[in-house]
């Protein structure tokens, strides 16, 4: 749509003008990490983070919803989205969030997920500081981030802001913008071509090598297994990835015992009982009951399984997962350049 | 094609009841409650606000009740029969042992149908065979009774049912009207028997010495995970394609709708690819059996 400058001491002001609009949520400190929450304060906002410890899909999928309310025999659902500004989001989560979209769109369109997805307005962020697990430079590197409103660019002496769509567009009234210049322009190009050559890590070959690879190496045990062989299946590298999206759903009670929500919680295929059923009389049937296999499942979901339908694979280079991993074996660079020259 | 019963084109895709909210259930009432065995509920359900479902046989259900929460269900009975639908719950758990303590008159929700059922153009003017290991009855006695109610549509109809021990039977009127009946070759067998039991005892795969199953026969199994792979060697000697073989598979699933990835296979979710799939279709797909 339009590109438009506003300056560094005229940035704080746009912020606290949409605060007034409505929720705006932005990366803020917690204690040495960062973290999206609600803004309190336009100064709590720190665009120069690398990466936050969970990603801006709880916004829409929060880690824990209710589906359906009941008492007695009545039901109804819980669809109540809230309108929110979600500022300061990298290519790489957009890019996430693009993936999520879909998948909660196709076959069977999820409101529960869509209705808040639709209420939110993202502002897009050029990457100040890269992670030291991140590898997004070198993953997907066919998929196109979309699905923001705007983006928004540090320059020396203010930011650039691009609007996309209708609803970026009508965040523009809020602050005092002005049409970007030709030079401007060229220098958020450059900016926003830094981080990409910071990245510590980088897979070495190409989403259709590296699907191809994966998916041969099914049946290659002893690879998976040992990769495994550290894992605790706690579940913390689908906690912690941005285009995971598996849940559980469970009743609760209320207090009365006569009322009671239906809720989903993120769920996470490392966990030992993710794809477990009763038999009945104790006996169980789980169908990935080795943890070497529940490894192998998540990799092959984030490097094959999903790349016809996402257009790419479904891993964006964020590091969370590296990051989250105690026992520090989950960071697909590693599994996968191995994987590759084995 | 046009199925009459459902007065729906025969494609298999059914919707879900509430396109808004994929996951509010509609209220049923159990209209009779049968003790199948010691561990086994068979409810005959009708939606409560006096409607008529329309699904297609081996097609899933939510199967929920409040504040214990949702399992998926295969459907029991055939579209073909009344406004009403049959589901056999087994008690394994925490939702299965609450459903199972509820009586006739009492509510029950539901979400569905769910998924992809049997494959009626393919099976019609075909001989057909069913291999039903324990529970695995329930989904298939949906087409099984389909099968009876439109015989003129099949040729001919081989069940092949195996139980644990002949306390595990279920269906016992079925079952008595099946091996009385000219419309099905119905063969029966026990892992263990008992001082009652006259029939056959051993495996299922030892029922095919008994019947002289043709190579050109549609076969659908549906039982316990570690069944289809003998079942499937045996249909390997008869010479039957696997592009004749439709397994009915069970899996964990939370949402029914292919999101909660619980029951993924490979790049498949049992919930909306199946839980019918041909095997030609899987049997390259690690994990699936």
């Amino acid at each position: 749509m339009n590109v438009y400058f506003i300056k560094d001491q005229d940035f704080n002001s746009f912020v606290a003008k949409m605060m007034e609009s409505k929720k705006v949520v932005g990366p803020v400190t917690k204690k040495s990490k960062f973290v999206f929450a609600a803004l309190e304060a336009p100064e709590q906002l720190r665009l120069d983070y690398d990466v936050t410890i969970l990603p801006p899909k709880k916004e829409f999928f929060p880690t824990c919803q209710s589906l359906m309310k009941f008492q007695g025999n009545h039901c109804e659902g819980c669809i109540n989205p809230e309108e929110k500004i979600i500022l300061g989001v990298h290519f790489y989560d957009v890019k996430a969030i693009d993936m999520t979209d879909l998948l909660f769109r196709e076959k069977n369109e999820d409101w529960n997920y869509l209705a808040n997805r639709e209420a939110a307005t993202i502002i897009a962020s050029n990457i100040q500081n890269v992670s030291s697990r991140a590898f997004f430079a070198s993953v997907g590197k066919e998929v196109t981030p979309k699905g923001h409103d705007a983006f928004l660019t540090k320059l020396k002496s203010g930011y650039l802001f691009e609007t996309l769509t209708a609803k970026g567009e009508n965040l523009v009234k809020f602050g005092k913008f002005e049409s970007a210049s030709d030079g401007q322009k060229q220098e958020a190009r450059s900016v926003n071509d830094v981080p990409l050559k910071k990245c510590a890590e980088a897979l070495k070959h190409s989403s259709k090598e590296i699907a191809g690879k994966v998916r041969k190496s099914f049946a290659n045990e002893s690879f998976w297994n040992e990769a495994a062989k550290d894992c605790f299946s706690c579940g913390s590298c689908n906690i912690v990835c941005p285009t995971c999206y598996c849940f559980d759903v469970q009743d609760d009670w209320n207090l009365d015992q006569a009322s009671g929500m239906r809720t989903r919680y993120w769920d996470g295929c490392l966990t030992e009982d993710f794809a477990c059923i009763s038999l009945g009389a104790g006996a169980v049937e789980n169908f990935r009951e080795h943890r070497g296999e529940r490894f192998r499942h998540r990799i092959m979901r984030k490097a094959a399984y999903l790349n016809e339908k996402l257009g790419g694979p479904a891993c964006v280079g964020c590091g969370r997962c590296s990051s989250a991993c105690t026992p520090n074996i989950a960071d697909p660079v590693n599994v996968i350049n191995k994987l590759m020259e084995a | 094609m046009t199925c009459n019963c459902c007065s729906s084109n025969d494609t298999n895709d059914t919707k879900i009841f509430d396109s808004k909210n994929l996951f509010l259930p509609k209220e049923t009432k159990i209209v009779k409650v049968i003790q199948s065995t010691q561990l086994e509920r068979h409810f005959t359900l009708r939606l409560a606000d006096g409607g008529k479902m329309k699904f297609y046989p081996g097609q899933i259900l939510e199967v929920s009740l409040h504040g214990y929460g949702e399992i998926p269900i295969g459907l029991a009975s055939s579209p073909t029969r009344e406004n009403t639908f049959d589901i056999v719950i087994r008690s394994t758990g925490r939702v299965s042992t609450a459903i199972n303590q509820l009586k006739e008159g009492d509510s029950l929700f539901i979400r569905g149908p769910l998924g992809h059922g049997f494959d009626l153009p393919v099976l019609r003017n075909n001989n057909i065979l069913i291999v039903a290991g324990g529970i695995g009855l329930c989904p298939t006695r949906s087409l099984i009774q389909y099968i009876m109610d439109r015989r003129s549509e099949f040729k001919r109809f081989s069940l092949f049912y195996g139980s644990r021990d002949p306390s595990q039977q279920m269906f016992l009127d079925d079952l008595s009207n099946w091996r009385g009946s000219a419309d099905v070759e119905f063969h029966e067998t026990v892992d263990k028997g008992d001082a009652t039991w006259k029939g056959n005892v051993g495996v299922i795969t030892t029922l095919f010495k008994k019947a002289n199953i043709a190579p050109d026969t549609k076969v659908i199994i549906c039982g316990p995970p570690v069944m289809f792979k003998f079942v499937i060697k045996e249909l390997d000697s008869v010479g039957i394609s696997h592009k004749n073989i439709f397994v009915d598979l069970e899996r964990r699933m939370k949402c029914g709708l292919g999101k909660c990835g619980h029951c993924q296979i490979n790049d498949k979710y049992v919930c909306v690819d199946g839980p019918v799939f041909t095997y030609s279709d899987i049997e390259n797909l690690e994990e699936a059996l």
